[in-house]
């Protein structure tokens, strides 16, 4: 029998992974195979200029509306800004990207700066995820699949907070257990909005980059 | 010049006895089902599919609604007035149809009817939600798609669905037909204007709408006035000078298509380089982005709102205006004209030729608000508070400038604001772009 370890280390990973690849791209090919028909109108301006445009200013809060979204935007780059800091630049993540994945590294962030993105991350977080509970917009149109990709991202920044030290193997293979599931999870889910919106911000500013509009 | 409002308030009055005037649509529940999905099967492609597949339910959108930001109620999020749809392709047509189908559950007849006062009286497609949404969402453009679906599934509101059928058979709206276009501008040619009326050949074919022939006839008069001060080549023809498009409106697909087609033929034959869509928001889109998709090819001719083409003259400096008396106004840009077509520095070009101080409202261009009353709102008798509320709330905009008056380039929204103000007794001036432009030249025989 295969310690527990060992298969999550091993068969469970790669198994995650696969899931999470062949899900990705199985999802963007189910979007992209609806096809596209021909506009025959006559574009006002560049729709490639207007697709550019959302892809980087839609990071930016709508203009005029900074006021009335403070709490959303506050949560959203709390969350998503210290996510992507721990992702990419947590010691632990970059080691383990490097002699796993891609066989290269990078300069890892010092460990107050890991501090810092996981306060921010947590709270935005827990922010957007009351948001969701407590806000009557939010609580009628989130559903299950939202609320459990919240729940599991929780764990998986918990149990990865409680790996930091690596002075016990059980919590690290906790971490990776949830970081697995959230892999297998993810092409399922509204996680994939973290590719989508790829697609979804340069058709927008196409459609709208045509007319003449900055979207 | 100010609007006769015992005519606008009989006319006011004629519009909410539309719903009696309807023809029944009385489908077997299965087939309203059936119609919805084959219109969701068919409008799916790529783009759509991108948009649905991006939503994470942050509710950001619902900040950018007029009705929501006005009424806090939380029905009219914009991305839950296209569940439907959503649901459709996850469990049809998405990646993981086969698995979605176990856990969501098909459309109903029940939902339907439950989603039809959140798509009509509850949108004005009027797309701040798209422009607000972090994800790049296009929900106004999937608000139209689930217009068509219950249009199809016929379940147009009855006061939009009157006019739509009147459109359909008659080609008609509110009546007005060719012998009362006639009329109008045989009233027109009294006062001295020289009228080009059905030409078989000119470089520019003109449109005009119901509104303009019955209520607005200034902005019909004034658009007479610049055309023959500028010299052009133009005509307006009698079985095609209809610019509103009620098919559009309601979603019903091949009204859309026939009332389209009518001035993409009429153009065609008189050889026109260039058609002029009068005030009339939506009929700018139907014409100048939707027709020549209806028609399967592209077209010969430039599409250019009355707005548009004023702005292009002053700026190229062909139209010369006299300073009109020296004021403040605030310009709404009708949401059809400006978000939907990027028409925002011509009708600003205008103002200034006319001498006139512009100061924007704190939403303007493409954050600009709704005038409430967009999309047919203002044929849905259910839809009546949410146009006081989308007035309201475009009041406080106008309220926190200087301004005197509003000054706008669409029938639909100044009937709206009218009507708000009528109701309230708002004391500022409701103008027409086009209106103040005829103000600034002179008339026939006038030097």
């Amino acid at each position: 029998m295969i310690p527990v370890s060992a298969f999550v280390d091993g068969p469970l990973w790669i198994f995650s992974l696969v899931v999470f690849l062949a899900g990705v791209g199985w999802r963007l090919l189910g979007m992209l195979r609806q096809g596209l028909g021909r506009d025959f109108s006559r574009p006002r301006a560049s729709s490639l200029t207007g697709a550019l445009h959302a892809l980087l200013f839609r990071f930016l809060p709508p203009r005029g509306m900074a006021k009335r979204l403070r709490f959303h935007l506050l949560a959203g780059y709390l969350f998503h800004l210290g996510l992507f800091a721990l992702l990419f630049f947590a010691l632990p993540h970059v080691e383990f990207l490097s002699e796993r994945l891609l066989g290269f590294g990078w300069v890892a962030m010092p460990r107050w700066a890991f501090i810092l993105a996981a306060e921010a991350a947590f709270l935005g977080l827990l922010m957007l995820w009351l948001n969701r509970v407590l806000n009557p917009v939010t609580r009628l149109i989130s559903n299950t699949g939202d609320h459990a990709a919240s729940v599991l991202l929780f764990l998986v920044m918990l149990t990865g907070c409680l790996a930091l030290a690596r002075s016990h193997e059980s919590l690290r293979l906790l971490h990776f257990l949830f970081v697995e599931l959230l892999m297998i999870y993810f092409p399922f889910s509204s996680l994939m909005h973290s590719i989508t919106f790829l697609f979804s911000r340069p058709a927008i500013g196409a459609h709208y980059g045509r007319r003449g509009v900055s979207s | 010049m100010a609007v006769d409002m015992k005519l606008f308030r009989d006319f006011v009055e004629q519009i909410r006895m539309l719903p009696q005037m309807a023809q029944p649509t009385d489908y077997p529940d299965s087939d309203r089902v059936q119609a919805a999905r084959q219109v969701f099967a068919a409008k799916l492609n790529a783009r759509l599919a991108s948009h649905l597949d991006a939503c994470v339910h942050c509710g950001i959108c619902a900040e950018a609604c007029h009705y929501h930001v006005q009424s806090g109620d939380p029905d009219y999020t914009p991305v839950r007035k296209v569940e439907l749809l959503r649901r459709y392709y996850r469990r049809e047509r998405g990646a993981f149809a086969w698995l979605y189908r176990l856990f969501i559950p098909d459309i109903t007849e029940q939902d339907l009817e439950q989603w039809q006062p959140l798509v009509y009286d509850g949108c004005t497609e009027c797309g701040r939600c798209s422009m607000a949404c972090p994800q790049g969402v296009d929900i106004a453009s999937m608000v139209g798609v689930m217009r068509q679906a219950l249009a199809k599934a016929g379940l147009i509101p009855a006061g939009l669905r009157a006019v739509e059928q009147e459109q359909g058979s008659r080609g008609t709206v509110f009546g007005v037909g060719p012998d009362e276009l006639t009329q109008a501008l045989e009233a027109l040619r009294e006062k001295g204007y020289e009228i080009p009326l059905d030409k078989d050949r000119a470089e520019m074919l003109v449109l005009t709408s119901t509104l303009d022939v019955l209520l607005f006839t200034d902005a019909l008069e004034s658009t007479v006035k610049v055309l023959n001060h500028l010299g052009i080549d133009w005509t307006i023809h009698s079985c095609a000078f209809e610019g509103a498009n009620f098919g559009m409106l309601s979603g019903f697909e091949e009204v859309q298509k026939q009332a389209s087609e009518r001035i993409v033929a009429q153009a065609l034959r008189v050889g026109a380089r260039y058609v002029i869509v009068p005030e009339c928001g939506h009929a700018y889109p139907a014409m100048r982005w939707e027709a020549a998709n209806e028609h399967g090819a592209p077209l010969p001719f430039e599409v250019l709102a009355i707005s548009e083409f004023l702005g292009r003259e002053v700026m190229a400096g062909r139209l010369v205006l006299n300073p009109l008396q020296s004021r403040t106004v605030t310009y709404h840009d009708p949401c059809k004209i400006g978000r939907h077509g990027g028409v925002f520095d011509e009708p600003r070009a205008v103002l200034e030729a006319l001498g006139l101080k512009l100061e924007e409202m704190p939403a303007h261009r493409e954050m600009n608000y709704c005038c409430g009353g967009g999309a047919g709102l203002f044929l849905i008798e259910s839809a009546a508070h949410n146009r006081d509320l989308g007035f309201d709330l475009k009041r406080q905009q106008v309220e926190s400038t200087a301004a005197e008056s509003l000054v706008t380039a669409c029938g639909s929204c100044r009937l709206n604001f009218l009507a708000g103000a009528d109701r309230v007794g708002w004391d500022r001036d409701v103008e027409s772009l086009i209106e103040l432009v005829g103000q600034a030249l002179p008339g026939p025989g006038e030097r």
